[in-house]
């Protein structure tokens, strides 16, 4: 059973000028602990399909089921509880709390799903030691450098114990030593945590770790190499 | 933890919330004082009038104060007095004959109420014996002695021991004159009450009158103001077949304008309040525009649309509430600190005599308004925060995450 599922995937943005159709007809299975990178030049649609499995846009064809549950049918407030409880997120440009701690931040998820302060103290220590973060627990964002935010949002991402993380250009912002160092993380969360992860990426640095990339083109799969099947 | 990120996000452009709680702090302080000032006048307006002359409560006969003829004594009026001084809560009672006349000197002649009072009880009741400027209240022996207002002495231009001359209708209807002699020389704060009010001895208007002991008005001093009203009850109930009347009955400007203080008060500070309102939702939607970003990965991460909007609320409210608690604690240290001192307002003292009030104003806010105060500024956050909060639960976390 897959995790997730992408039938006849469509989203089109109807902007004044003309239509764009962004994702068009994506059909895609993606299993339990996979390392997916979705690869395509900019304006491929690779961040627009990481929205729509993400449940951030609603798309204008198709399903996609998580478990089997069709998140496109579900109303706002059940699509962010669903978010809450089933996706991590890591983006770009690590958008942690600034006013927060590193310990805050991570906190943060749990405090929204409604765990008691004893164990969201508990595991935010667990999983910034995780990532390397052990000693930084009380450091905001801004004392951070990229590389440690971006661990910090990795650790965010767990906190929630999510079904599957969505990260999106993880990598971008980050020198070569910083990202290959995040991807050690995540390839280590993969095996440790059994964690699925689903980039969105251009970076070479996380297609040749990722155990299977799909290449989008003009919002269509153009390749799907490697995978559990 | 939400009242902490609420908190820690408005401290995050210092500049900006501290001028917002400046604004709201010295709005307040501002219309706190002024309320105060208002209020402390009005209250002065009303002590003034109670201690001069009104008391707490009066008691006439039925339709005298239409008719205020010399007949229209209270029927058996000094037992009631006797009676009214056993009725728990009274503190002092005192009898006064009151006849209508003029009052004449060499240069000039004035109408004036002559007030015919036993000083004992007088003193106990109303504190024109502590407003002599000159002379003494009926200390001595001499026969037939006044104590008249100052702005009837220098309107008729006489002095103290100077002899003035009344003339009044006796109760069988003959004009009566009578020379008495200037004991004392009073002033109190209202110059048309100094002017058309002269006391003499009971005992000596009801000899110069040839009448039996009469009396037309009792006035009554209660232990307290919050008494009143039971005291009243009771003289009411007891003594319905007579016209029994609170001071507010007696003088209802004087309890209008006292009143109207308080209203006025609460109109300039819902006037204050509702500029701060335009002012607290620019900051807020400032606040909520600079933050798309984070709200939109907020609300991505999974925070609920309730949660985003009570987050912008109790932001709103908490800003709120700082500028508004400092605006009431450096509001109340003002007004402890007039009060205690005073405002001396004699520059303005021919003016404030018209009034009837004090000119050393003791600013005076009720504990009601310290109460009700925090709760405007919580209503006026709410009502600030909803533009700003309904457009950070309107925020598209897809399109959010991208802003930069």
């Amino acid at each position: 059973m897959p995790l997730i599922e992408l039938k006849n995937l469509s989203k089109t943005y109807n902007t004044t000028a003309f239509p764009v159709q962004a994702v068009k007809n994506v059909n895609l299975q993606i299993k339990k602990q996979e390392f997916t990178a979705i690869v395509g030049p900019s304006g491929s649609g690779k961040t627009t399909l990481l929205n729509l499995i993400g449940g951030l846009d609603k798309p204008t064809g198709g399903s996609v089921f998580v478990e089997e549950r069709d998140i496109a049918t579900l109303k706002a407030n059940e699509l962010i509880d669903f978010r809450l409880h089933h996706i991590g997120f890591v983006f770009q440009a690590y958008n942690l709390i600034p006013v927060f701690t590193a310990k805050e931040n991570v906190e943060f998820i749990m405090l929204l799903q409604g765990i008691s302060k004893t164990i969201r103290d508990k595991k935010a220590v667990e999983l910034l030691n995780a990532v390397g973060l052990g000693e930084r627990i009380d450091s905001r964002p801004s004392q951070l450098s990229g590389g440690q935010q971006q661990r910090v949002a990795v650790a965010r991402a767990l906190a929630s114990r999510p079904n599957f993380v969505l990260a999106d250009e993880p990598t971008a912002n980050l020198d070569s030593h910083t990202a290959e160092s995040l991807l050690d993380l995540m390839e280590q969360l993969n095996k440790d945590y059994e964690m699925t992860f689903v980039f969105s990426t251009h970076d070479p640095r996380v297609i040749k770790r990722a155990h299977r990339v799909v290449t989008l083109e003009d919002g269509a799969i153009k390749f799907d190499v490697g995978g559990k099947n | 933890m939400i009242t902490s990120l609420a908190w820690k996000n408005i401290w995050r452009n210092k500049k900006r919330s501290l001028i917002i709680i400046l604004a709201t702090a010295l709005g307040l302080w501002g219309c706190l004082l002024a309320g105060a000032i208002w209020m402390g006048w009005g209250e002065s307006m009303v002590d003034t009038a109670i201690d001069r002359d009104l008391s707490n409560i009066q008691i006439h006969k039925k339709g005298y104060t239409q008719n205020k003829e010399a007949t229209n004594f209270i029927p058996d009026g000094f037992r009631i007095i006797k009676e009214t001084q056993s009725i728990a809560g009274v503190k002092a009672v005192s009898g006064r004959t009151l006849i209508d006349g003029m009052a004449s000197s060499p240069i000039s002649t004035f109408g004036v109420k002559i007030v015919g009072i036993v000083p004992a009880q007088a003193k106990k009741v109303t504190d024109i014996y502590n407003r002599l400027v000159e002379g003494n209240y009926f200390a001595g022996n001499g026969r037939n002695p006044i104590v008249i207002g100052k702005k009837l002495a220098d309107r008729l231009g006489l002095k103290l021991h100077s002899k003035i001359v009344l003339s009044f209708q006796g109760l069988d209807g003959s004009l009566n004159y009578a020379a008495l002699r200037i004991v004392g020389i009073y002033k109190t704060e209202s110059s048309l009450f100094d002017q058309s009010n002269v006391f003499m001895q009971q005992a000596d208007l009801l000899r110069l009158l040839n009448s039996k002991p009469i009396i037309h008005e009792i006035a009554i001093r209660t232990e307290s103001a919050r008494i009143m009203p039971q005291v009243y009850d009771a003289l009411k109930t007891k003594y319905a077949h007579l016209a029994v009347q609170t001071w507010k009955e007696l003088a209802p400007e004087v309890a209008f304008t006292s009143a109207a203080m308080e209203s006025f008060t609460y109109i300039f500070l819902g006037i204050i309040l509702f500029a701060l309102l335009f002012g607290i939702t620019n900051t807020m939607l400032m606040a909520v525009m600079e933050r798309i970003r984070e709200l939109g990965v907020l609300i991505a991460l999974g925070m609920k649309k309730g949660k985003v909007f009570a987050m912008i609320l109790l932001e709103t409210i908490l800003l709120s509430i700082t500028g508004g608690v400092a605006g009431i604690v450096i509001g109340g240290l003002s007004i402890a600190y007039f009060s205690h001192t005073g405002i001396d307002l004699s520059a303005l003292a021919s003016s404030m005599e018209t009034f009837g009030t004090s000119t050393l104003l003791h600013p005076f806010l009720p504990l009601d308004m310290y109460i009700a105060l925090p709760v405007m500024i919580v209503i006026t956050a709410t009502i600030s925060a909803v533009l700003p909060a309904w457009k950070a639960v309107h925020i598209q976390p897809s399109a959010a995450i991208r802003t930069y």
